[in-house]
């Protein structure tokens, strides 16, 4: 029974491993190589933290997504496994990518908050997640409780460019842009060395991400087992 | 038989369930007013203030009074059984999904034939002559609001903390409806029209066409035995 | 608080809590892997006993 774990545990150490290095690498990147921003100065740094958070937070949500719709499709326990713990690691990330947004605006625009389209939108997710989570536990059957956050898990993430799209309008004045824009392409106008900066910087959030994915799935997993076998032996 | 006579059936047993003991409407309607009078106290609704925030005020009062409507959706089903009997007949799952959302629909919309008008009087605002299309864009609105909010109450039926789960998942999920609803009614009082908010209007349709769609897809997925 | 105190801030905050969460990750997982060993070792013992 440990023999066909130990292979994966291995792999997981390896991840592990590599998404230090590339944090590590990162953030020394991110600190002492890259030059400070033209107009933001020093504070501009908190970007290259910024931005590959909300990336990841978005990543997360989609797979939540995915795990979701299969699990609704196929109800296979491992499907709804990916979908709890892609939201509870979007949740993180989500969280963090407020705080920083908000560190980044008390010295740009003199706030900790302003109900601008970004932090708004973030936090409407962190809004719908987290809701995602509370209904989880708040449902005693385990067969339901995965139903139901399937369904938020679907609709929240469909809902998501409907909600980019409203808190974007409701932020600019007049007229409303007819598609779907982000804040900001992060490769227009972009120094070079700027760009290098947030690709390492994202490159080592994914690998962080999905090492910490793999963890959090890999204890579900267990407690699964764990769960299956006190039954059996219940009997 | 069809979806829509199988929608039609259920529908017609909610409504005249309802008829009968108008429990639901009625709690509706009451707090629905009893929120405009709240609002009076809590916001300074001076008469040059009241129609600037008449939609945003509305619509806060139909959000609530539409989650007391939810909260009662599933109510008759969940005694003696009567969930798991429907659901073990052949009735199709989007055929309740259809039933459940009209019905709140269709409640909602009688208080809001009441309240909109009852708002005009209590705050002596002018204009009744734009209360038909308020009215259409407040329709698209309430859909919005049914249809996610069918979906979701019956997702949490046997939830812990049900009354405050239920709007939890619900509110963020609504931003779209909200904001869209809001910005179409504050255009047709300022202008006459729907004009420079057409874009909201759309996105009003869509969020509608689209859950409407994930709903009856999805419906019986949401119901278990 | 200058520049360099909001940076020091932001990034304070981001690693202090990933690491915090990671830690309590691998907590869970050190427990779940516990109690599995456990059950694998009453498993064993029951049958050969």
């Amino acid at each position: 029974m440990a023999s066909n774990h130990q292979p994966r545990k291995k792999r997981k150490g390896i991840l592990g491993a590599l998404a230090l290095v590339a944090i590590a690498i990162g953030q020394y990147w991110n600190l002492a190589v890259v030059p400070p921003d033209a107009y933001q100065g020093e504070v501009q740094r908190i970007m290259y933290l910024h931005l590959p958070s909300i990336l990841t937070a978005y990543l997360s949500y989609f797979l939540v997504f995915i795990g979701s719709g299969m699990y609704l499709w196929k109800r296979e326990k491992r499907d709804d496994l990916l979908a709890h713990s892609a939201a509870e690691l979007g949740v993180l990330f989500t969280a963090l990518t407020i705080i920083e947004g908000s560190i980044w605006g008390k010295p740009t625009w003199g706030v900790w908050w302003t109900w601008d389209a970004r932090l708004t939108l973030t936090a409407v997710l962190l809004l719908i997640y987290t809701g995602y989570l509370m209904l989880r536990s708040l449902i005693e059957d385990e067969n339901r409780a995965a139903s139901a956050a399937a369904v938020v898990g679907i609709i929240g993430f469909l809902d998501i460019p409907l909600i980019h799209m409203s808190v974007y309008w409701w932020r600019t004045l007049h007229q409303p842009p007819s598609i779907l824009r982000p804040d900001k392409a992060p490769w227009e106008n972009v120094h070079p060395a700027m760009l290098t900066a947030l690709v390492i910087s994202f490159v080592g959030f994914l690998l962080l991400y999905f090492y910490l994915l793999s963890l959090r799935y890999r204890v579900g997993e267990m407690r699964e087992e764990i769960k299956q076998r006190r039954l059996e032996r219940g009997r | 038989m069809t979806i829509l006579r199988q929608t039609y059936l259920v529908l017609r047993k909610d409504l005249l369930l309802e008829l009968r003991r108008r429990d639901s409407l009625l709690t509706m309607f009451f707090f629905g007013t009893l929120l405009l009078f709240v609002f009076n106290f809590s916001f300074d609704l001076a008469p040059d203030k009241v129609a600037a925030m008449a939609p945003a005020l509305l619509w806060l009062a139909f959000l609530f009074t539409g989650t007391l409507g939810l909260a009662q959706l599933f109510q008759a089903e969940r005694e003696n059984h009567c969930l798991d009997a429907l659901l073990l007949s052949p009735l199709d799952r989007g055929a309740l999904f259809l039933a459940k959302t009209l019905f709140n629909f269709i409640l909602m919309l009688l208080v809001e034939i009441v309240v909109i008008p009852l708002f005009w009087i209590l705050f002596n605002l002018p204009s009744w002559n734009l209360l038909p299309q308020l009215f259409l864009v407040t329709l698209l609105g309430t859909v919005g609001f049914c249809v996610l909010g069918t979906i979701l109450s019956a997702v949490t039926l046997r939830a812990r903390a049900r009354e405050l789960l239920l709007p939890l998942v619900l509110f963020p999920l609504m931003i779209p409806v909200i904001l869209a609803t809001i910005r179409c009614m504050e255009n047709v009082m300022r202008t006459g029209m729907i004009g420079d908010a057409l874009p909201w209007l759309r996105l009003l349709l869509g969020f509608d066409v689209i859950f409407l769609t994930v709903g009856v897809l999805i419906f019986d997925r949401v119901v278990e035995a | 608080m200058g520049p360099w105190g909001f940076v020091g801030l932001a990034y304070g905050i981001v690693w202090g809590v990933i690491l915090i969460y990671w830690y309590c990750l691998k907590r869970r997982y050190r427990a779940a892997a516990e109690e599995l060993a456990r059950l694998d070792a009453e498993e064993t013992s029951r049958k050969h006993g």
